[in-house]
């Protein structure tokens, strides 16, 4: 659990299976979602997260403190356009890493990031499933999403054949 | 919570999952995803989805291989610099469509870019624009009677249109005053309008500007390499069509435009191998501020190109890729990309490519007034 640090205003964040986390206001509020209840002072003690359990809620935690914006010494948020080279570089070593999970946590971290509106986490976790849809042909796409395809063959054929170029 | 209840909350998470997915995808990808099952072919094709998708779509810089077709070579390769680290191509280059145009053609010109549109010039007479997300084209008719050149394509908030921004040079023969810019609404079957004219800007630097840069509804251009003293932002309200100016953040001769992070900015080129760049801290007030320095690797640019020339003629070209800013130089047969740090990320031959200051962010949006014009085809030639 995270300890109270000197002038940060700290918050609890509570799982659908009781677990409890309380994390830095700032880190917070990199999800959209609770940055809005916060604005809207709907989250004066605890906010429970539904639907996501404390497994993937630490691991999205464990995202927004690293991509937290750093406040540097001169007050400038590092958010502004142009951020130091050495530091994005750093971020998407770190990315690269976190991202390094199994299917079935990479689609739970996509729903979380998609609730809570994280849009760094989002990208991230959508990008290798991108991937694979780009590059793969549609029997593989279905299998690889579990999706059935329930067209009729000549129903299929006409879609291909309205978007034929797509398919070259 | 009891059992149907659960697997309907299940069913709502796999749609969020397939719908974040889906709108990330590149068009291409997304047209043959339809065909993977009904509800994703319905999902993805209500405007919501498209709307998100376009949201959703990287705006690259558009490069511009126009002037280099030949005939053994006619087509036009709409081709963008895609830098994203372990997503692009090793040479950066993606190629979105080729267009045929016949062999007939022997110069075309990338002229204007919004929304997912975009507007070539062939042989400097003819005019056509284009989605090569849908893979829609049309010819655009110009006004008669003038010569001219386009200055803007922009979207008109207020009444959804899409605009062209004309300025006619040159005598015409009804003898009514030329100097006045004139829009023209696209599909609107309604002849060009005359607006206002910038008094300040010679108008032989009319010609020669880049393309705009659109923020906040107004169009912005700095006349680099203008003689006139002014050094002034040129700016056109595209709701009150009048034409104002803005300052710059110093006095300089050659300068970019640029929108990054909801902000306005510039970078002052004049220095020779020095890059500074400047951002508008307050649009009503025109505050700038300073952001930072950009030093170009000369040494390692010399290396790299083989070069040791006593004169150093780069052309530093500042441009918004992605959300990132991007410094591309062109340096005698390379177009190098300088990172913010002032390292040298990559360089690819550019005997065929030029950079431009136009991006591309593509779209499956229906754009409502492309089947009214005269000439269009969807999905056919020149789309190859």
């Amino acid at each position: 659990m995270a300890t109270r640090e000197a002038g940060k205003k700290m918050i609890m964040l509570k799982s659908p299976d009781g677990m409890e986390f309380e994390v830095e206001e700032a880190v917070a509020m990199e999800s959209q979602t609770i940055r809005k209840m916060i604005e809207d002072d709907c989250a004066d003690t605890a906010i429970l997260i539904p639907n996501i359990n404390s497994k993937i809620l630490s691991r999205v935690i464990e995202y927004c403190n690293k991509h937290v914006p750093t406040t540097g010494a001169t007050g400038a948020a590092a958010s502004d356009t142009v951020a130091p080279a050495a530091l994005a570089e750093d971020l998407k070593i770190w990315d690269a890493e976190f991202i390094k999970v199994n299917r079935a946590t990479r689609f739970d971290l996509i729903q979380a990031a998609s609730y809570l509106n994280i849009k760094g986490l989002l990208d991230l976790t959508s990008q290798t499933t991108i991937d694979t849809i780009s590059d793969n042909s549609l029997e593989e796409i279905r299998s690889f999403l579990s999706t059935k395809n329930d067209y009729l063959p000549e129903e299929e054929q006409t879609i291909r054949r309205e978007n034929q170029w797509a398919f070259q | 919570m009891g059992k149907a209840a659960r697997a309907g909350v299940r069913g709502l998470l796999e749609e969020i999952v397939v719908w974040e997915i889906l709108v990330r995808l590149p068009p291409k990808a997304l047209l043959r995803c339809r065909a993977v099952c009904r509800a994703w072919r319905s999902v993805t094709s209500t405007r919501k989805f498209l709307l998100a998708h376009h949201d959703h779509q990287p705006a690259f810089p558009l490069l511009d291989n126009g002037s280099y077709l030949d005939l053994d070579n006619d087509s036009i390769d709409i081709c963008c610099f895609d830098h994203r680290p372990g997503l692009a191509a090793p040479d950066r280059l993606q190629s979105v469509a080729l267009l045929n145009l016949g062999d007939d053609n022997a110069y075309s010109r990338l002229v204007a870019s919004c929304d997912g549109l975009l507007i070539f010039f062939i042989d400097d007479y003819r005019l056509f624009i284009c989605n090569p997300a849908t893979r829609e084209h049309a010819p655009l008719l110009p006004p008669p009677n003038h010569h001219w050149t386009l200055l803007a394509m922009y979207p008109h908030t207020p009444t959804g249109e899409y605009r062209l921004l004309l300025y006619p040079y040159g005598r015409n023969p009804g003898n009514e005053p030329a100097h006045a810019c004139q829009v023209l609404s696209l599909g609107s079957g309604q002849p060009p309008r005359n607006v206002g004219w910038p008094d300040a800007i010679s108008t032989g630097i009319m010609m020669e500007l880049d393309p705009p840069v659109l923020f906040r509804g107004n169009l912005h251009w700095f006349p680099s390499r203008d003689d006139s003293e002014s050094k002034m932002i040129m700016v056109f309200d595209t709701i009150s069509e009048l034409f104002r100016q803005m300052r710059a953040p110093v006095v300089t001769d050659c300068a970019d435009l640029f929108e990054i992070d909801g902000k306005l900015g510039m970078a002052i080129l004049d220095l020779e191998t020095t890059i500074d760049i400047w951002m508008l801290q307050d649009y009503e007030k025109e505050v700038w501020i300073f952001n930072c320095r950009i030093e170009l690797p000369v040494a390692e640019i010399r290396v790299q190109c083989d070069n040791y020339d006593d004169h150093l003629n780069l052309h530093v070209m500042v441009v918004p890729g992605d959300g990132e800013l991007l410094v591309l130089v062109k340096f005698t047969e390379w177009l190098l990309w300088v990172g913010m740090d002032g390292k040298l990320v990559s360089r690819l031959p550019s005997k065929e490519v030029d950079a431009t200051y136009l991006q591309l962010k593509q779209t499956l949006v229906p754009h409502t007034f492309f089947p009214t014009l005269e000439g269009y085809v969807v999905n056919a030639p020149p789309f190859t």
